[in-house]
């Protein structure tokens, strides 16, 4: 079985943060961690090669003529 | 018929009475100011009240019907989240970024149900450009639950929820980015739909997520948003989502009963965190589908547990869109909303690709298992509406949603009142169909509900 990734650290955060040059105070760093990390969780998981590559949104029969895969 | 009782009428009522005579749209919009008068002072539902524009549209809808002209919308209140522009009128987004703002033109929606003859009663209060909380000291009051004062409406579209469950007004239109509409219905015991991506017009409504944002109706009946679906569905070049795919008449199959429909309950993941009394409210209404003659089982959805990818597409197209705001004017956003919008500066290109592709897994596997049933159900919320004092606190994680998935999948997905947990707060019932598939949702959430008292309880407003 394999061991799953490991989740987004505090550092990483902010190295993040730094990086992108927002300002995001260091008392509040603990809720945006949670929220990152969590949502990062399934997309860490991934075994990016196994995916089938898309289009972006689910947009059916949108009106640039696309269909539901966004494909026209 | 007093005052209250003329608030409390639905839109399929209230036409009977207005074609009868029996009311007029003059009488029924007085009564509605009056109402709002009286009550939105503690409730907060309601940014700019348009009273005048509301009794020209009355007088002239009054009109209408007595030349024998008008549609069943006609002469029926309605009221917009403050996401919706209106010519002339302020339109604010919940935002101080946008507390003067006048737009010239109105949103599609906003111009649909005008034509169809409903009243305008002004603008109702929005979270935070569609996201964030209204904290204290923030630039607008938050809307409170008429079910329990101190306990918070759901949101965004706070105001429209609770402005429905007060008798405040008779239809509203919220948007929906990850539970928007779903999360007040639930939360204030009223029935909120959302569409099909593509089935009804975005277009001059302020974005939170483009390609998870979905505009729709929100009723104290199934019945009633169908109504308003009807008026509001359809193409509009505008909207670069927009879909041309036929528009059915959906009021003409709502009565057909669930006899032989198949309800597909996907157990993981969505009852994770779900708390007991909503379990049992969830199970309840399950026996009651079965005993009107649906066929209930258990379907899987592989990838459900990469859901939580939303916040990763939701947050970055929200920071792509206030990116120049939030670097130039961070003062103006309110201190919570703005760090999590920030946050959308910290996913890599990669993870938001990534996160599209997993959205694209999720959606075919959704989309299988309705070819396996006809309708998905799941409680809209794992709980009742929280208390103010809970959510005020900075630290309030933001909760995994039961609706998310179906934003991500763009599947239509409907609310509707199923219990109240002991503490007296409403319980609801989701249903969710395939791509433009509304008709058959809202047969079987309107089967449900004749089946049942919930939606008739009113709050002691």
């Amino acid at each position: 079985m394999s061991t799953p990734p490991p989740d987004l650290s505090l550092d990483e955060v902010r190295d993040r943060i730094r990086v992108a040059g927002v300002r995001i105070p260091e008392e509040r760093l603990a809720v945006i961690h949670s929220l990152l990390r969590d949502a990062l969780r399934p997309i860490r998981a991934l075994e990016t090669r196994e995916m089938s590559t898309l289009e972006p949104a689910p947009t059916f029969d949108a009106a640039a003529g696309r269909d539901r895969h966004g494909r026209r | 018929m007093g005052a209250a009782e003329l608030c409390d009428l639905g839109i399929a009522d209230l036409g009977r009475r207005y074609r009868s005579r029996e009311v007029s749209p003059v009488e029924v919009t007085t009564a509605h100011l009056a109402r709002i008068d009286k009550l939105d002072k503690t409730l907060n539902s309601y940014v700019t009240v348009t009273a005048d524009r509301a009794l020209a549209d009355a007088r002239a809808a009054e009109s209408a019907i007595r030349g024998g002209a008008a549609g069943p919308l006609a002469g029926i209140p309605v009221a917009y989240k403050d996401l919706y522009a209106t010519r002339g009128i302020l339109t604010t987004g919940g935002s101080a970024l946008l507390a003067d703002w006048i737009p010239e033109h109105d949103a599609t929606c906003v111009t649909r149900l005008q034509q169809a003859g409903m009243v305008m009663l002004g603008k109702l209060i929005t979270h935070e450009f569609a996201f964030g909380i209204q904290f204290p000291g923030h630039r607008f009051l938050p809307a409170r639950n008429p079910w329990n004062l101190d306990h918070i409406p759901g949101g965004s579209s706070s105001g429209s929820g609770a402005a429905l469950a007060a008798g405040l007004t008779v239809g509203a239109l919220g948007s929906d980015t990850g539970g928007s509409i779903r999360g007040p219905a639930a939360f204030c015991a009223i029935a909120g739909l959302k569409p099909t991506y593509g089935r009804v017009s975005r277009a001059g409504v302020l974005t939170l997520s483009w390609t998870l944002d979905h505009t729709g109706p929100m009723a104290r009946s199934v019945e009633d948003c169908a109504l308003m679906l009807q008026a509001l569905a359809g193409y509009d070049a505008a909207d670069p989502a927009s879909s041309r795919e036929p528009v059915p008449d959906y009021t003409a199959t709502i009565r057909q009963g669930v006899r032989g429909l198949r309800v597909g309950v996907p157990r993981e993941y969505f009852f994770d965190d779900v708390k007991p009394e909503v379990a049992d409210a969830f199970e309840s209404a399950l026996q009651t589908m079965r005993r009107l003659g649906a066929e209930v089982r258990d379907v899987q959805i592989p990838s459900i547990r990469t859901a939580p990818a939303f916040m990763v597409i939701m947050l970055t197209e929200a920071f792509a869109y206030h990116a120049s705001d939030l670097r130039q004017r961070p003062h103006l956003y309110g201190e919570v909303l703005r760090e999590k919008f920030m946050a959308g500066a910290l996913f890599t290109g990669d993870e938001y690709v990534q996160a599209q592709r997993l959205r694209a897994r999720l959606q075919e596997d959704m989309q299988r298992a309705l070819s396996e049933v006809d309708v998905l159900a799941t409680p809209t919320m794992t709980g009742t509406a929280p208390a103010f004092s809970m959510v005020f606190d900075p630290n309030f994680p933001f909760a995994r949603s039961n609706m998310a998935p179906f934003n991500m999948a763009g599947l239509p997905a409907l609310a509707l009142p199923c219990g109240f947990a002991p503490n007296g707060l409403p319980i609801s019932l989701q249903l969710a169909g395939r791509p433009f598939d509304e008709a058959t949702v809202l047969r079987a959430g309107h089967a449900y509900e004749q089946a049942t008292e919930w939606h008739r309880r009113r709050p002691p407003v």
